[in-house]
């Protein structure tokens, strides 16, 4: 169960102070593949970033399988967040020196997985997510968009984590090509039984979720 | 993969790039080590000169040296009152004078050249030979260059009068110090010319010599001579108790310029001049501590140029992966782990750097230190002594003028590229790298996932 409750986010933009979440309260059971709809500059990107442990909140909490990520410390939040958290970006941001292979292999490295293990799971995690092995050692400027969103969703799901955090993930990919990783991720969080919540800007794909959440201004609609 | 194996494939990311800071770090390390090589260099030959100059007062006669000049020999029982002089530890003494077909069955090794044969025009109507000397007869322009023949109580202490350089016994063995036997030590040249050997015989003063050994020195005028014992050629020459140089060996080298000020006032200025080499040495050697100056700031310089080319280099690339960063850091990755990643990137473009200076440093030491050295000699001697550098003795007697045997002393460095220097280069290089990597990891630790999210 993913619980947020109260959770508030203040920025000083000049001399403007901004309230980018704005008591945001909302539970996720484990498992459940949920969305996070808004207009641009509602807060979306913020909320993100408190759940992923990227950045900590102004106030309220955020309790991840029974543990609070915001009483977490800096050290502490690197582990957790390298082991329980899993992250797909709008661009992919894989390392582009990098295979694909090496770049799966990359959040287990951090983790202090064995070698012999990271390799295994790398490539059973490639196939899983539809990636043929002949491609397994390509950098990703060498595979296509759709590829390289596979890439980043097999490493998503390296360190076997919680929660994985997409912002926009078919944002960069064509309609057929979205379709197919919207319906990977789907798949994987139940075989996986991975909690995945998606920021999108796409209502088709968040109508596909098993819940909605939309944000106005930082606030969450009831 | 690891963090070492990623920081050294970062490093050739961008081909290009990593060959335009490879070569640029490698001029600027390569100009680093030349200097260190030149610093080198310039410091050994230094200790060289100062050390071949060694502690030690010349007392010539008054108005004389060598076979230059005139005036009145020193005598036995001056040198003496020397020799109790305060921090006085033993005096080398010399009577000089020179053989002829009139005196010697020897043949002089020496061509006269059209060198010899202007001193021999210049100065044969004036000449008049040490007193006593059964030399004699004037300089013509047909002149062959006469035997030097030294008297010594140190054979093989050979001063600059002498023509310097260093004694080495080729056979035979060296006379003792008080001998008065009837025996020589032989100049490698002139035992060649005259075919004598260990245990031959010449004739000088009219009477018969024995070679006692051969040896040689390395230059031609020294090679050419002939050393006798002291008192030999005291008696042989009939100038007993006469002393034509003498060299005090002072027994510390701060103590040489209060010895000379003491022997002057004790000798007077008109029965000798009294000289020490120390404070000429200094002036010599004054333009290569120019050169250890100049070579300190442009080491500095280089290292300082280097780091700051890895500095902005390394600034550029932090701030260019600044997504990639913050992407490492969301997945897992420490700022330890990042700035040691980038670490290794800068390690390795400033070790490829530093190979490259070190065959720089290997081309370019030698002759760039040969070039500061000769450049800065020679318009220093020039300043300083005039024409003093080139002076050479009327009839060849007497060998090279002092600033000229430093001068060409210095001349003959020589910069070597050492194990030491390498380490030196790849130590330069890890500073380089270090301090390079500095601000970037201070980029880096300032990089949050959190920003990378937003720009997103």
């Amino acid at each position: 169960m993913i619980k947020i409750s109260n959770l508030t986010k203040n920025f000083k933009s000049g001399d403007i102070n901004v309230r980018a979440v704005n008591d945001v309260s909302f539970s996720v059971p484990t498992g459940k593949f949920v969305s996070v709809v808004g207009r641009s500059g509602s807060g979306k990107s913020t909320l993100l970033s408190l759940l992923g442990a990227l950045d900590k909140p102004t106030s309220g909490s955020i309790e991840i399988e029974g543990t609070d990520i915001t009483k977490l410390s800096d050290h502490e939040l690197i582990k957790y967040r390298g082991q329980a958290i899993g992250f797909v970006f709008q661009n992919y941001n894989l390392v582009p020196n990098l295979t694909a292979l090496e770049n799966v292999m990359l959040p287990m490295e951090y983790a202090k997985v064995p070698k012999d293990e990271r390799i295994t799971r790398a490539k059973l995690l490639l196939e899983q997510v539809g990636l043929t092995e002949e491609k397994h050692t390509r950098k990703p400027g060498r595979l296509s968009g759709g590829e390289q969103q596979r890439v980043a969703i097999a490493r998503a799901l390296a360190n076997k984590p919680k929660l994985i955090l997409a912002d926009e993930p078919t944002g960069n990919l064509d309609y057929q090509t979205g379709k197919m990783v919207f319906d990977l991720l789907h798949n994987l969080s139940k075989v996986e039984k991975t909690t995945i919540i998606v920021v999108t800007h796409d209502l088709e794909i968040a109508g596909k979720t098993s819940q909605t959440f939309k944000l106005i201004d930082g606030k969450l609609e009831k | 993969m690891n963090i070492f194996t990623r920081g050294i494939r970062n490093a050739f990311r961008n081909t290009i790039r990593t060959f335009s800071i490879v070569v640029i770090l490698g001029l600027s390390l390569g100009l680093a080590l030349t200097m260190l090589i030149a610093h080198q260099a310039v410091g050994q030959k230094i200790k060289s000169v100062e050390g071949s100059v060694g502690n030690t007062v010349t007392i010539d006669p008054a108005g004389e040296r060598g076979f230059s000049g005139g005036g009145n020999p020193l005598t036995t029982a001056e040198i003496n009152k020397v020799a109790s002089l305060a921090h006085v530890s033993s005096i080398d003494e010399t009577l000089s004078d020179r053989l002829t077909t009139s005196n010697t069955n020897l043949q002089s090794s020496i061509t006269a050249g059209s060198l010899g044969r202007r001193f021999a025009a210049n100065s044969g109507e004036t000449f008049t030979p040490p007193t006593g000397s059964t030399f004699g007869g004037s300089f013509t322009t047909n002149f062959t260059p006469p035997v030097t023949v030294y008297g010594t109580n140190d054979p093989t202490l050979l001063s600059s009068a002498q023509g310097g350089g260093t004694f080495s016994l080729n056979s035979g063995k060296v006379f003792a110090s008080n001998s008065s036997a009837d025996v020589a030590l032989v100049g490698s040249a002139l035992a060649s010319k005259n075919n004598l050997k260990v245990g031959s015989t010449f004739t000088a003063y009219g009477t018969t010599i024995t070679v006692v050994g051969i040896y040689s020195t390395g230059n031609t005028f020294s090679n050419s001579q002939l050393l006798l014992p002291l008192a030999t050629e005291q008696t042989l020459s009939s100038q007993s108790g006469d002393i034509t140089e003498a060299i005090v060996n002072v027994d510390s080298l701060i103590n040489v310029p209060a010895v000379t000020t003491a022997v002057q006032n004790l000798l007077g200025t008109s029965v000798a001049d009294v000289t020490n080499a120390s404070a000429q040495a200094q002036t010599t050697v004054a333009p290569l501590k120019n050169i250890q100056t100049i070579s300190v700031y442009s080491l500095v310089g280089a290292v300082i140029a280097g780091s700051v080319i890895i500095l902005l280099t390394m600034v550029m690339i932090v701030r260019e992966r600044r997504r990639e960063i913050g992407v490492t850091k969301a997945i897992g990755a420490t700022n330890i782990g990042v700035m040691a990643q980038f670490m290794v990137e800068a390690v390795t473009l400033t070790l490829l750097g530093a190979v490259i200076g070190i065959i720089i440093g290997f081309i370019a030491g030698n002759p760039i230190t040969k070039l500061l050295v000769n450049n800065s000699t020679n318009t220093t001697t020039s300043a300083n002594f005039g024409s003093a550098a080139t002076t050479v003795r009327v009839g060849g007697g007497g060998g090279r003028g002092l600033f000229g045997g430093f001068h060409s002393s210095l001349s003959s460095i020589h910069a070597d590229i050492g194990w030491s220097i390498i380490g030196y280069g790849l130590i330069a290089a890890l500073i380089v790298a270090i301090v390079g990597s500095a601000i970037a990891s201070i980029v880096i630790s300032k990089i949050r996932p959190a920003e990378v999210m937003r720009v997103e």
